[in-house]
């Protein structure tokens, strides 16, 4: 931690600390552009949903709803609990935080916060600039943004045979997201959302329940389920 | 969703319920206070997201190979856990996908 102490936490510095989260969230943008393509979304929608939301699962999560047929309820509800982590990430964050930020520059760095810019900005451990906070979200931001446009038009060009298969992207997503999870949290990752993929099922084929409070439930289920077999300490936001 | 709803309502949407879990911390301090338990299911949220995000919907998706998403996610889940990145993974899977259908 010696090197870090030293680093000036200047807006430049925010921007070089984010090259990483831009190579990062470059091509998972991509991989949204190509689903809202898919979806018969036009660019500007793809982008801007990008914009406004910048916030990868909550989106991902939303063009599955979306392509399931999900009323708006369903999907203001699921958006907001996948992202309930956020509230506690900014928690943290705020109480790092710099106190002389107010008015416009507060709102826009709560809508800067995702998961990477708060680990490497509460890695730190010490207070946190605002222009420091801004160079690191506006860096991941234009990332996130701009891969979104690239993706949507790398779609344009997809041959017409592959269109079906490329309908596996978004689960393909999900998949490798499972996967990374489990490699870094280990078995109790498959136990949950194995639980909440088997009751989601059930909901679904069995029930006939609507795709959206479906998923509610079956997440929301599991979540309890994944609190009882594990212990407090390996839960971080 | 409803076909004549255009995009830009779920789209909108989708903004508020993010910006609101976001902005929520800089201007209220209640999460702070919250039951233990209570705050450790909230933080696995994300993980029992993962599950009904795939299935069955993955199975549903392509009704006359039901098995072809399911070697696709396979492939990978395998490859990313193996390792890190996503495009790779996500594009062999397309590749995986398109084979079993043909």
């Amino acid at each position: 931690m010696k090197t870090t102490q030293h680093t000036e936490l200047t807006f430049k510095q925010g921007c070089s600390e984010g090259i990483p989260i831009f190579v990062g969230y470059f091509p998972t943008a991509m991989a949204f552009g190509l689903i809202c393509r898919d979806l018969g979304m036009r660019i500007w929608e793809a982008v801007l949903f990008s914009m406004t939301t910048f916030a990868g699962s909550g989106q991902f999560l939303a063009v599955s709803l979306i392509k399931g047929g999900a009323i708006l309820a369903e999907l203001f509800i699921s958006v907001l609990l996948v992202n309930l982590r956020y509230s506690f990430m900014g928690a943290e964050l705020n109480r790092n935080l710099d106190k002389n930020v107010h008015g416009l520059s507060r709102v826009l760095l709560a809508h800067g916060t995702t998961d990477e810019v708060f680990s490497v900005a509460v890695l730190h451990r010490r207070m946190i600039p605002k222009g420091y906070l801004a160079g690191l979200e506006l860096t991941a931001y234009s990332g996130w943004v701009s891969g979104t446009g690239v993706g949507f038009l790398v779609g344009m060009v997809l041959p017409s045979e592959l269109q079906l298969a490329v309908g596996v992207t978004l689960y393909a997503m999900f998949s490798a997201l499972f996967a990374q999870e489990l490699r870094q949290k280990g078995l109790r990752v498959l136990l949950i959302s194995g639980f909440s993929a088997v009751l989601n099922s059930i909901f679904i084929i069995v029930c006939k329940l609507p795709v959206g409070w479906s998923f509610v439930i079956a997440m929301l289920s599991a979540s309890v389920f994944g609190a009882l077999i594990t212990k407090d300490e390996e839960v971080q936001p | 969703m409803n076909a004549n709803i255009p995009f830009l309502v779920p789209i909108l949407l989708s903004a508020v319920a993010t910006f609101i879990v976001k902005a929520i911390p800089y201007y209220a301090s209640f999460l702070d206070k919250l039951p233990p338990f209570i705050s450790k299911c909230l933080r696995l949220l994300p993980i029992a997201a993962l599950g009904p995000l795939v299935f069955p919907g993955v199975i549903l998706d392509f009704p006359s190979h039901w098995y072809a998403g399911l070697a696709g996610i396979l492939v990978a889940g395998f490859i990313a856990y193996r390792k890190r990145g996503i495009i790779f993974p996500i594009l062999l899977s397309i590749v995986v996908t398109y084979l079993m259908l043909l």
